[in-house]
């Protein structure tokens, strides 16, 4: 089938290369595009005029801005939803669908809903559908199906990754318009490193499609032409070649946060920018007008209907009319005209007297009609004429297939006013308030004449490089006094273009969410008083564009029905992204390591089973959890507990920091003893537990659980801070490796590799020395996390295999087992030791965990004292004790304690005992419940399982073995 | 049908009088269901004043997760509750609030983060909330998009799924509750700012609303995120830290969730609403603030937190990002009632990352304290005196399960 080619003759500006073509798939339709050309431009080369179907009434919808800012060209391609057709370039073979229609956007048969209007008014879903109840339910499948733009392929994999860059520049200039380009080799000129950030492919702004000749451009600037797009040539030349500016085209600055953080887009890839100073350089763009079905396909804005002749060499219409309120229509029709594009008309809503520039439209053959305004475009699917009425009132139809809207204009400041409170009304333009490390340049603040827009400029550069110390500081006042000339106009010029705005349901004023002119006027009779609450409810500016094409209409139509000025109705909040951004863009590479133990090869090799804890790697058994925990009580055992945070404490004032994070005392401690700490919040909660060494007078050795190390460094960190204390605190967690070797024959099996001498006399339980073992410097805990003679051994962690192996080989004769997580966890609950988090929770305080004895009030202070001390003065309403379950019963953890089918408590850890053969654990009860012998009953399923408290371990009271 | 095709009326503009018999301040859902309550107790002699717009607080940005599958024997009654009064408020307000109750699950990553789950689906069904633990199979019955983690890091081992669990359109609920109120009589104004609460021999008798005194026999304050500065104008020091949190949405798509789910080990949570943009937000900055900006760094994380969830969105685009603020006490349950030793005044706060869902209950509690002079048996629990007596109403549960939302 052939199709219009609508190209018109290759123009000097055009962004495609006409001898290099490429193909695409549109709908299965193979389209002939150029390299260089935009989806949409291929498409409207190849006459397909409806882009997408709106929102709500599924209305056909051509293209509207050609810039990548309003919804209307949004498409499916290559299987990702929502893209601006408008400004994604073809490659050869790419998959291109519409969206949001069915069967196909030509002829969308729900597009209904565009005649069923009166059943769909504003808000309409919150006032139907939910009478009977089960309305509802049947609706909301279908209403779900009819919403949505895109759809999704669950099964894609989401493509590529994307990467992150943290830079950081001197001077960011955002906006490649002439502004923004002038400004920047200002800036650089001065000796700041710049960074140029601009949307489009070619900096240069509205300059590039613009055939103006500006003849007072301010001498001084070195400009050697006078034709606005050759401008913009030359000062891209300038831009790019400058060496201490780097450009960035194709990339979109999506979020200012605080501190001046550029969110940059390139592309897939991400760049977060950190500018000492920020030139403001976004422009302003136009926005649509409102009359009736002003969205047809053929209306479009002036600067898009020029942006798709000029750079991609496409005729947009047939015969064009352009309806403006200000002098940019004018220019904006002889720019189309000298596009080739017949403009047989303007329409200008003022009475305009005689002037040059009406002579030099009349004379392009321009016919003028003053003081004429809009009432309506005609047409189905494509503009075919339009309604005016004069001044006097008189209507007129006039024919053409083309409107182009010219004069309104929003100012770019989404992204100021992401990161400050800058005073901009409601049409975008900043006219107060910018932070110091921001400077405005050009049409975001109002400048818009060309002469004065460069010369601001330029010392809108200058002022950045002073502000961040380059060229001569000293002028910065004579600078900022020279700027403050380029004030904008106080009042925005929609107060006083009173234009009377058109009511009808289809005078759109968000084409994103399908919101008319009579919508915002049902609202407000509604009793929506204020723009904040009107937005969501209408949800104007709440679209894909996220108001830049509507933000300006909206208010302005708000405050007509509020009566309010649009100055008091105020603006809306503008919210990051100032561009949409794609999510894998933001997520860029999401690194979740995964850490191993030096010893993970060896538990490899021994077969372990290896589970994940938190980010490491652990084994949970080598076989049978119940023959190692047996091997630990009757034989010896090896743990590889290297996981344990491992944190270095050294200085004068190190037992001063730990007496203070720590709920016991350690200033007191002695050399060579260890301590069990505690830590809590300052509520008085059950942070982390561990133990600490004293290695020297200034110098402790600290462990905590596995997986807290990092929030603990922290934490220790945090209270230092502003302190003055003279204290290091290294996390020492993955230079050194650990085993702990316990068991009746640990002491035999360690002493073959140790000069350190281990006896029970010497070597006393908490008590530490340091020593070699098998050749290896090492540091020697007695402690007895599961309840025998054992010692934890650290070591340079590279030493670690050898270590083990010898060590297994030692403790051979004696019938060495490694044990993994599982018997460790049996073992220490036969002890009654508690795990922090698994047997506490985020409120328990140490009191109520039976741990009196590592609190200490006698010193003058610790973090947690405060809460801790109040709940002393209380009586505990709950107790942690442990139990016996009858019948070999072993309950999951976490099942509940039950009294009358009523919960009261629960299971923290529970396990079957291999030493005892019983099922048994901890649980929280109620304190009347916490004595020895009670019974208690634990839910599982529909079945109540009877217990027993105990308020000893099950396992050697005493602590006879521990301490043998 | 009538209300479509005629506009209806929300709220009214009044001038604001020198007395009441309440005054509530914040015109959030707790304010404005407490009024709308009130009213239907008859007590119409009400003014709800806020500083700024009608739900300009948390209760119009938050993500109205509606679930009752919380841990303590305090709590889950009182979120049940709450539960049911939503399910029929629709019919009540005669508004339709999009209540879309399909579902929420709790991922669990790890074996602790499952203990935790269990805990609190054991403690669920004895106390009347249809909760259970799945497996990773049904998981992806219920949610067939969701990547299981299979052979990666955090696999999913198992959920906590509450059926009746839903999301609301929080604006819907703001405005029926208004809407109601104010055609019971109860005035809503809403840009009135109360600068100060007036004290007579140790009683709240009244406010200040910059120059002008309204006096009222009770004063309540539903201020969430800035109830700390209500407090501080009668020099109490209340337990609670304010936290921005952050969320965001994408464009919209068509369907391809119907659930809520969520993953404390991910710090993220997800739902895709009717109009099809995907909902994503997760655990409270780390620092307090009262600013309501968000930051890059918390839209990359949650971007790449539910990636790991859903990675064919990667292509997707974000659309907005904002901010609202938290009131987080230190047992993450709230603060309601009466204050010791200061008549006249009442609390409604504390509400922090899971205040929206206790909209209904809360209001209705609180109206039945105002109107009876009794504090109902359900919030007697959440008094602020349980802080000087030690009685904490955990329902943080064990960290790394610790249920947001
Ligand atoms: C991003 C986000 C997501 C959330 N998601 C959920 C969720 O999924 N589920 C859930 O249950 N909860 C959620 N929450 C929490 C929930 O939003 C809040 O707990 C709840 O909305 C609190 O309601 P409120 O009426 O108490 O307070 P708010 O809605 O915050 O209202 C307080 C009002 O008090 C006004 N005020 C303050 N000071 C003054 C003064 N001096 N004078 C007059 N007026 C004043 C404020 O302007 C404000 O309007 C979320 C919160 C956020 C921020
Ligand atoms: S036109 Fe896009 S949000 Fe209104």
């Amino acid at each position: 089938m052939s199709r219009p080619n609508k190209r018109l003759s290759a123009a000097p500006q055009e962004l495609v290369d006409r001898s290099r073509p490429i193909h695409f798939e549109f709908e299965g339709r193979k389209i002939e595009a150029y390299e260089g050309d935009t989806v949409s431009s291929a498409l409207s080369a190849a006459g397909v005029e409806i882009h997408s179907r709106s929102f709500k009434y599924h209305r056909p919808r051509g293209l509207l801005c050609v810039a990548g800012r309003c919804p209307n060209c949004l498409m499916t391609v290559d299987g990702t939803p929502n893209v601006r057709a408008c400004t994604a370039s073809v490659r050869d073979g790419m998959q291109v669908i519409t969206q949001n229609a069915w069967p196909s956007t030509e002829r969308d048969f729900v597009s209904v809903l565009d005649r069923l209007d009166r059943f769909l008014p504003v808000g309409f879903y919150y006032k139907a559908l939910h009478k009977p109840k089960f309305l509802w339910e049947l609706a909301r499948p279908i209403v779900r199906r009819v919403a949505g733009l895109g759809s999704i392929d669950v099964d894609s994999d989401g493509g590529p990754t994307s990467n992150h860059t943290n830079r950081h520049t001197d001077v960011a200039v955002i906006g490649g318009g002439p502004a923004g380009m002038l400004a920047a080799s200002a800036a650089a000129d001065s000796g700041a490193d710049v960074t140029l950030i601009d949307d489009q492919t070619l900096p240069g702004g509205h300059l590039l499609t613009d055939i103006r000749e500006y003849f007072d451009v301010p001498d001084g600037l070195g400009l050697s032409t006078t034709t606005g797009h050759e401008i913009a040539a030359e000062l891209r030349e300038r831009v790019l070649g400058h060496q201490r500016i780097s450009v960035l085209s194709s990339s979109s600055a999506f979020g200012m946060y605080q501190d001046n953080l550029l969110a940059i887009q390139t592309g897939r890839d991400s760049l977060n920018l950190r500018a000492t100073h920020v030139v403001m350089a976004t422009g302003a763009f136009e926005v649509p007008h409102q009359f009736h079905n002003n969205d047809l396909p053929g209306v479009m804005l002036a600067s898009g209907a020029l942006r798709l002749a000029r750079l991609w060499g496409i005729s947009p219409g047939k015969t064009a009319i352009v309806t403006t309120n200000d002098d940019s229509g004018y220019w904006a029709a002889l720019n189309l005209s000298d596009a080739g594009i017949v403009v047989s008309a303007i329409l200008d809503s003022r009475v305009v007297p005689d002037s040059d520039l009406l002579t030099l439209v009349r004379t392009a053959g321009i016919e003028v009609l003053a003081g004429q305004t809009i009432n309506s475009a005609q047409g189905t699917k494509r503009v075919k004429s339009i309604a005016t009425t004069s001044a006097n009132g008189e209507t007129r139809n006039i024919e053409c297939d083309l409107i182009c809207m010219s004069g309104a204009w929003q100012g770019a400041s989404g992204l100021l006013l992401q990161s400050s409170s800058a005073g901009v009304d409601h049409d975008g333009i900043v006219r107060s308030g910018v932070p110091e490390n921001v400077t405005i340049a050009g049409g975001v603040g109002g400048v818009h004449d060309l002469g004065a827009l460069l010369s601001q400029a330029g010392l809108a550069g200058k002022r950045a490089a002073a502000k961040v110390g380059f060229g001569v500081p000293d002028d910065l006042p004579a600078i900022e006094a020279e700027l403050s000339v380029f004030k904008s106009p106080t009042t925005s010029s929609a107060e006083s273009s009173a234009s009377p705005i058109t009511q009808t349901k289809k005078t759109f004023v968000c084409f994103c969410e399908d919101v008319s002119t009579k919508d915002i006027a049902v609202a407000v009779e509604e009793g929506f008083g204020d723009v904040q609450t009107l937005k969501r409810y209408t949800t104007s500016t709440m679209g894909p564009c996220q108001g830049k094409m509507c933000h300006k209409a909206f208010v302005e139509v708000a405050a007509l029905n509020l009566g309010l000025s649009v100055k008091d109705a105020g603006a809306t909040t503008s919210r990051p992204p100032a561009q949409p951004v794609a999510l894998g863009t933001l997520a860029g590479q999401n690194h979740m390591p995964r850490k191993r133990s030096p010893l993970h090869y060896v538990h490899e090799q021994l077969g372990a089973e290896i589970v994940e804890l938190g980010p490491w790697l652990r084994p949970h058994n080598y076989g049978s959890p119940q023959d190692e925990v047996l091997a630990v009580r009757e034989r010896v055992g090896i743990i590889d507990v290297s996981t344990l945070g491992k944190l270095d404490i050294r200085g004068p004032d190190a037992g001063k920091l730990l007496d203070r994070v720590y709920t016991h005392r350690f200033s007191n401690l002695r050399e060579g003893h260890i301590r069990y700490g505690l830590l809590c919040s300052e509520a008085g909660s059950i942070m982390d537990d561990g133990t600490v060494t004293r290695m020297a007078d200034d110098h402790y050795f600290v462990t905590t659980t596995t997986g807290n190390v990092d929030a603990i460094e922290d934490w220790f960190n945090w209270w230092m801070a502003g302190t003055g204390m003279d204290v290091y605190v290294t996390n020492v967690t993955a230079a050194w490796g650990a085993i702990n070797v316990a068991g009746p024959r640990a002491r035999e099996t360690l002493a073959k590799l140790t000069d350190v001498d281990l006896s029970p006399k010497a070597f006393d339980y908490m008590r530490s020395a340091t020593g070699e073992v098998a050749g290896v410097p090492s540091i020697f805990l007695r402690i007895g996390f599961v309840g025998e003679t054992g010692w934890e051994v650290h070591f340079p962690a590279e030493y670690a295999e050898h270590l083990w192996n010898t060590v297994m080989e030692a403790g051979s004769e004696y019938g060495i087992s490694p044990f993994g997580l599982e018997a460790q966890r049996i073992l220490r609950l036969e002890k009654g030791h508690i795990i922090v988090n698994q047997d506490t929770d985020a409120v328990t305080d140490p009191l109520d965990a039976g741990m009196r004895w590592a609190v200490r009030f006698d010193k003058p202070d610790f973090i947690g004292r405060a809460g801790i001390a109040a709940t002393r003065d209380r009586e505990s309403k709950q107790s942690l004790v442990g139990f016996i379950a009858d019948d070999g019963f072993v309950p999951e953890d976490g099942l509940s304690i039950v009294t009358n089918g009523q919960p009261v408590g629960r299971v923290t850890s529970s396990r079957f005992s291999p030493t005892r053969g019983v099922g048994f654990g901890l649980a929280w009860v109620p304190i009347e419940m916490a004595e020895d012998g009670t019974r208690i009953f634990i839910q599982s399923g529909r079945n109540e399982w009877p217990a027993t408290v105990i308020t000893e371990p099950i396992y050697d009271p005493e602590g006879s073995r521990l301490r043998a | 049908m009538r209300q479509l095709l005629t506009p209806n009326s929300m709220w009214s503009t009044h001038e604001l009088k020198d007395r009441y018999d309440v005054v509530i301040i914040g015109a959030g859902i707790h304010g404005l269901s407490t009024a709308y309550y009130l009213a239907k107790r008859g007590i119409t002699n009400v003014a709800v004043l806020d500083k700024g717009y009608v739900g300009g607080g948390a209760s119009g940005r938050n993500t109205a997760i509606i679930r009752a599958n919380y841990l303590t024997r305090e709590g889950i009654p009182f979120f049940r509750e709450s539960l049911s009064l939503y399910e029929d408020l629709a019919q009540e307000l005669d508004f339709n609030l999009l209540f879309d109750q399909s579902g929420r699950l709790d991922l669990g990553h790890s074996e602790s983060a499952v203990y935790g789950l269990r805990m609190r689906t054991g403690v669920n069904k004895l106390l009347g909330v249809d909760s259970r633990m799945i497996g990773p199979s049904e998981i992806k019955e219920l949610v067939p998009a969701i990547d299981l983690r299979v052979g990666k890091p955090l696999p999913v081992m198992g959920a906590l799924y509450q059926s009746s669990a839903g999301v609301i359109r929080h604006d819907a609920v703001v405005w029926g509750y208004g809407r109601g109120a104010d055609r019971q009589g109860v005035e809503i104004h809403p840009f009135t700012d109360v600068t100060g609460i007036v004290r007579e021999n140790g009683s709240v008798v009244g406010v200040d609303v910059g120059d002008r005194r309204i006096s009222a026999d009770i004063v309540m304050s539903a201020t969430a995120g800035w109830s700390s500065n209500i407090a501080r104008m009668v020099d109490m020091k209340l337990p609670l830290i304010t936290h921005p949190l952050q969320a965001f949405v994408t464009e919209p798509l068509k369907p391809f969730i119907d659930r809520s789910v969520s993953s404390a080990n991910l710090h993220v949570y997800v739902y895709q609403t009717d109009r099809g943009e995907v909902v994503v937000g997760g655990g409270v900055d780390p620092y307090s603030s009262y600013s309501q900006r968000s930051t890059l760094h918390t839209l990359e994380e949650l971007a790449a937190n539910m990636l790991e969830l859903f990675p064919f969105l990667r292509g997707v685009n974000v659309m907005r990002q904002w901010a609202g603020l938290c009131d987080m006490s230190p047992d993450y349950a709230p603060i309601m009632g009466e204050v010791d030793g200061l008549p006249g005044f009442l609390l409604s706060c504390g509400w922090g990352t899971w205040g929206f869902k206790a909209g209904p209950i809360g209001g209705y509690t609180m109206a039945e304290l105002i109107d009876t002079g009794k504090t109902p048996d359900l919030i007697r629990p959440f008094n602020l005196r349980r802080f000087s007596r030690g009685e904490l109403v955990n329902e943080r549960a064990a960290a790394p399960a610790a249920a947001v939302h």
